[in-house]
């Protein structure tokens, strides 16, 4: 695959997420699908504006939680059955409420190493590159005080000068060209 | 800041809506209704095995326990939110306020179970410990119990540490209910110093809280087996407070939310941050449930083990699955979803459902302790009094709840998370 050049997508920059927030709900119902939200801490109404989609990453959670209590719950039960059978305290040897606290810890375990790597994964992590780095007030706010919104250039409404102009119309604090 | 043009302002009228006059009619119908059912299954039960005003006092004691839990749990919840802090708190204020509120009439059920004290309790009813184990009315365990344990479990001590507890719990709900009325009309100034005092006020009544439940839970439920002790009893209760009251809780307020001014201060992120919290004590409930239960059968010592015998053999092991489905799985699971968590509806049923699912497990705890069921799960005119008093005595406290929750305004104004509540969902930071 060829290196991908020319424009990612305009940055706009906003200073409350409110204003994102309005500003990506009517973008979104402008007929925009190709944009992004990011802001420094979770915002749910900016998810929804875009138009949160659901993911795989809670069937993965409970995939993983499953086999975390299959996996438990079968060893012990094979360890203390089959493979070496001893007499405590004259409990028989397939004693499950013993077996049910190590089998629960595995589900948790399971649960969230999957929940954690699933959303990596999902999300195509670790990426060693993005171009929104490449904006300077991006690489400075995003993870402090700042809100941006980003429509991108693979959607078909998407012309620099036009989308220049229409972010405008929400009176963002700046709205930046970003290359790939 | 932007975000404060569109925040949204406090109604005027802050009073209960109508619907509260409409559910306590409602609840009123309910147990007059379930009364007299009651009483025809006392008769009936009565007529068939001479158990029918026995199994009447034992539901009795079953509605007891749970209107206890509401009211008392409701002053625990109410303690701990002055203390904890939060939106959330702002929110429930009123409605647990009115809940403490409750608790002459929990005091007046408490009273049948005093006088009737014989009826329930074997230690009470057993005064001469030699002749009932001779007449083989006790067996050796209990008359070991009955006589060792005789200095606590007697009459006169049963009801001088219920009075105290009573006394103390009334203390706080009265100190509670009368300041949160004095600080809404104080002005906004003093909001710290209220802060303050209702944080010096709560923290200490907290642990005051835990220890004089638990107190209350070995004398009205764990005593009706002289025999057994279990040390987390008294945690146990506790956590079922926190699981029932969350519960009520969330239905008080989803059902208030269709008028103002719940409308209003309601959002979607208080709603499921109570999902969540219930969602805690539901997972808390049966960690704690299980870990009695892993320790005493892995200890299987002979004075601990025959409790759960009594409550898993003779059919009992139904009931016992069912209650961990009904009282864990299913809240556990329908909770687990986030989208559940913030639809109201479905919400509320699965809160109803937890309310339910509490009366079960205390059905499994209170009914084994007798001679004639222990070991011996068996369909009578008199069990069925467990679905007919509680419900009764549920629906009259329910009644008397609507009652205090139409006395005060449902918001406190003198507090700054009034404001905040009133922001929109995204400004949470």
């Amino acid at each position: 695959m060829p290196a991908r050049e020319g424009t990612y997508g305009l940055l706009a920059e906003f200073d409350t997420p409110s204003d994102l927030v309005r500003a990506a709900q009517q973008a979104r119902l402008d007929g925009w699908r190709r944009l992004d939200c990011y802001t420094p801490y979770p915002v749910e109404e900016a998810a929804e504006a875009i138009g949160f989609h659901r993911n795989k990453v809670p069937l993965l959670t409970l995939v993983g939680g499953l086999m975390g209590l299959a996996a438990m719950f079968g060893m012990e039960t094979w360890v203390s059955v089959l493979a070496y059978p001893l007499n405590i305290a004259g409990r028989p040897t397939y004693s499950w409420p013993a077996f049910l606290i190590p089998a629960y810890e595995w589900t948790i375990l399971f649960a969230g190493l999957s929940a954690a790597f699933g959303m990596f994964a999902l999300n195509g992590l670790p990426a060693l590159y993005h171009p929104l780095f490449n904006a300077p007030n991006f690489r400075n706010g995003a993870t402090t005080d700042k809100f941006f919104l980003c429509l991108e250039a693979l959607d078909p409404k998407f012309d620099l000068v036009e989308t220049r102009a229409y972010l405008t119309t929400f009176a963002p604090v700046s709205v930046v060209e970003v290359e790939y | 800041m932007a975000h404060e043009t569109h925040a949204k302002t406090l109604p005027a009228q802050l009073g209960a809506p109508a619907i509260v006059d409409v559910l306590k009619m409602r609840a009123l119908v309910i147990a007059a209704i379930f009364s007299v059912i009651a009483l025809i299954l006392a008769l009936l039960g009565q007529a068939q095995d001479h158990l029918g005003w026995d199994h009447l006092l034992r539901a009795w004691l079953l509605g007891l326990v749970l209107t206890f839990g509401f009211a008392v749990g409701g002053l625990a919840l109410l303690m701990v939110q002055y203390c904890s802090g939060g939106k959330w708190g702002l929110l429930l204020r009123r409605p647990l306020e009115a809940m403490s509120r409750t608790l002459p009439l929990v005091f007046g059920y408490w009273v049948v179970v005093a006088i009737f004290m014989k009826r329930l309790y074997l230690w009470a009813a057993v005064t001469d410990v030699k002749a009932a184990l001779a007449s083989g009315w006790t067996n050796e365990a209990q008359a070991h119990a009955i006589e060792f344990k005789r200095p606590m479990l007697n009459p006169l001590s049963f009801t001088c540490v219920s009075l105290l507890c009573f006394a103390i719990w009334g203390f706080y709900a009265w100190r509670l209910n009368t300041l949160g009325l004095k600080r809404d009309k104080d002005s906004a100034d003093t909001t710290p110093f209220w802060i303050k005092k209702f944080e010096n006020i709560s923290g200490p009544g907290i642990p005051v809280y835990a220890l004089t439940m638990t107190a209350a839970a070995i004398y009205w439920v764990m005593s009706l087996d002289p025999t057994w002790y279990s040390s987390v009893y008294g945690l146990l209760f506790l956590v079922g407070q926190g699981y029932q009251v969350l519960a009520l809780s969330i239905i008080v307020v989803l059902m208030l939310s269709n008028d103002e001014p719940y409308r209003t201060i309601l959002r979607q992120t208080e709603q499921h941050d109570l999902g969540k919290f219930t969602f805690a004590f539901v997972m808390l409930n049966i960690y704690l449930a299980f870990g009695q239960f892993l320790i005493i059968w892995s200890g299987n010592l002979p004075e601990e083990i025959p409790w759960y015998l009594d409550r898993i053999r003779g059919h009992w092991g139904i009931i016992i699955t069912l209650d961990f489905i009904f009282h864990w799985l299913i809240p556990f699971t329908l909770l687990l979803s986030r989208d559940l968590k913030r639809n109201k509806k479905r919400l509320i049923w699965v809160c109803r459902w937890m309310i339910f699912a509490k009366a079960f497990d205390l059905f499994w705890l209170i009914e084994p302790n007798f001679k004639d069921a222990a070991r011996n799960l068996h369909f009578s005119w008199g069990i069925l009094e467990y679905a007919a008093m509680p419900v009764a005595m549920v629906a009259f406290w329910a009644a008397y709840f609507c009652m205090q929750l139409k006395t005060r305004p449902l918001v406190q104004t003198n507090d700054p998370h009034v404001a905040e509540i009133l922001e929109p969902e995204h400004v949470q930071a």
